[in-house]
């Protein structure tokens, strides 16, 4: 994955968080569509790829949410080169086990956030661990679909494109 | 990624490094940073597109795919709005008496607050800040600090403001609070949110004060942000007595459901209930 296509697939991440965020609020839904697009980008291109992927994916995160600029850019960092590491480490090509990392990520995430604004704090923030698993399964849902998009989309294009062939060469015979 | 752009990459990390440093240092006058003004402002207008876009296709299901039900709808709504405006002749009869009592005693005449309406935009791209964006912003004589309703009690206030947008800071929020009354007993006191079950807790309350279940919460007015006398919720449970009496007040408006809000366009100093 080119470094443009990692910047593409966090800012759209970060504006789909920020648009679908407001059926979010209330706390129906709790998701981080950036922290998918971060894993993401880890597990196709590798440590560095995803730590940049989770420094700009977090940095922007903050500046939009206006809280304490770096809590989600350095969470999102560690978290984006431990994914990367663990995808050369591991053979993890099927969707489920890569979306499984995911739900490992979101709950290292979750946690280094919620610690790092403590030590800011200077005081624990509550933490739900109802939103921290709805968190994990909405975000392992949205990794699997969008890793079986990937995996099956160029076997399908490529399908589609040989059939067109084939009906193309028999109508000329 | 290729190795020749690495130190350029890392340049640029670096750089966006210092400008956050710098920007986090140097405070606007309605306390958020000057790099998150700029942002807000920027990212606002693409947020009010995409909404857009959104809207319109969901409308599309709702106003052509989706009708039925509608002219039911159509005769509950008609309905509705006699009742209201049978209502309104009476709260207006209510109010012109109020003002010939105001005026016989000799006092100034309370003043209703203009309101601005406001689209929902978008939401905060951390999940359990709750704040939201709207659409409307300095250019529509919003500023920091309004306070924002809807039709069923107090919604939060306006955190950040740009030209088109603003930032409000819903009070079901962890940072959030909002000087409070009990309608019935007068007893006041401050609700907070920012809890696990999404209802607000009433704290600063004297722990003898007399409260029952279901006595609404209005606004004290003595934050300086809410206009006195809006809807906040209801008290919903009251755990353990004395001092360590925990009271959970159900809020009035629906934090999952907000489409459009009403930002209040003066303070309470301004309008108060007092000023003429």
């Amino acid at each position: 994955m080119k470094m443009t296509r990692v910047m593409a697939v966090v800012l759209s991440a970060v504006l789909l968080q920020v648009v679908l965020a407001r059926y979010a609020v209330g706390g129906r839904f709790s998701f981080d569509l950036v922290l998918v697009g971060v894993v993401f980008a880890a597990l196709q291109s590798g440590a560095v790829a995803g730590m940049i992927a989770g420094t700009i994916g977090g940095l922007a995160q903050d500046i939009l949410s206006g809280g304490v600029v770096g809590v989600f850019g350095l969470a999102k960092t560690l978290v984006g080169y431990a994914a990367g590491a663990m995808g050369t480490q591991f053979v993890v090509a099927k969707a489920h086990a890569r979306a499984l990392i995911v739900a490992a990520a979101t709950v290292l995430h979750v946690l280094m956030a919620v610690g790092l604004q403590g030590v800011i704090d200077q005081s624990w923030p509550s933490l739900s661990w109802t939103a921290m698993l709805e968190q994990v399964v909405i975000n392992a849902a949205v990794s699997w679909a969008a890793f079986q998009v990937t995996e099956s989309l160029p076997g399908a294009m490529s399908r589609g494109r040989s059939r067109s062939r084939s009906s193309w060469g028999r109508r000329q015979w | 990624m290729p190795s020749g752009r690495r130190p350029v990459t890392l340049l640029v990390v670096l750089c966006l490094g210092h400008v956050l440093l710098i920007s986090s240092q140097v405070p606007m006058r309605d306390g958020s940073t000057a790099l998150h003004g700029a942002a807000f402002g920027s990212v606002a207008r693409v947020e009010a597109g995409v909404a857009a876009l959104a809207d319109g296709v969901t409308g599309l299901w709702s106003h052509y795919v989706a009708l039925s039900g509608a002219s039911r709808e159509n005769e509950t709504l008609r309905q509705r709005i006699l009742e209201l405006e049978g209502e309104l002749l009476g709260e207006r009869a209510r109010a012109s008496r109020v003002d010939g009592l105001e005026d016989a005693l000799n006092l100034q005449r309370s003043l209703v607050a203009p309101t601005r309406a406001a689209r929902v935009i978008a939401g905060n791209p951390v999940p359990g800040v709750l704040t939201v964006t709207v659409d409307q912003g300095s250019d529509a004589g919003v500023q920091a600090n309004m306070a924002v309703i809807n039709g069923r009690g107090v919604v939060g206030r306006v955190i950040v403001v740009a030209a088109h947008a603003a930032t409000i800071q819903l009070l079901a929020d962890r940072a959030a609070s909002a000087g409070a009354i009990l309608e019935k007993s007068g007893t006041a006191g401050n609700v907070s949110g920012g809890f696990a079950d999404g209802q607000f807790r009433l704290g600063l309350v004297s722990s003898a004060a007399p409260m029952a279940v279901g006595e609404r919460v209005v606004t004290s007015g003595q934050d300086g942000i809410f206009p006195q006398g809006f809807l906040l919720g209801q008290v919903a449970q009251i755990n353990g007595t004395g001092k360590s009496r925990e009271i959970v007040v159900a809020p009035a408006v629906d934090f999952a459901r907000l489409n459009v809000v009403l930002i209040v366009l003066a303070k309470p100093a301004q309008t108060g209930g007092t000023t003429r």
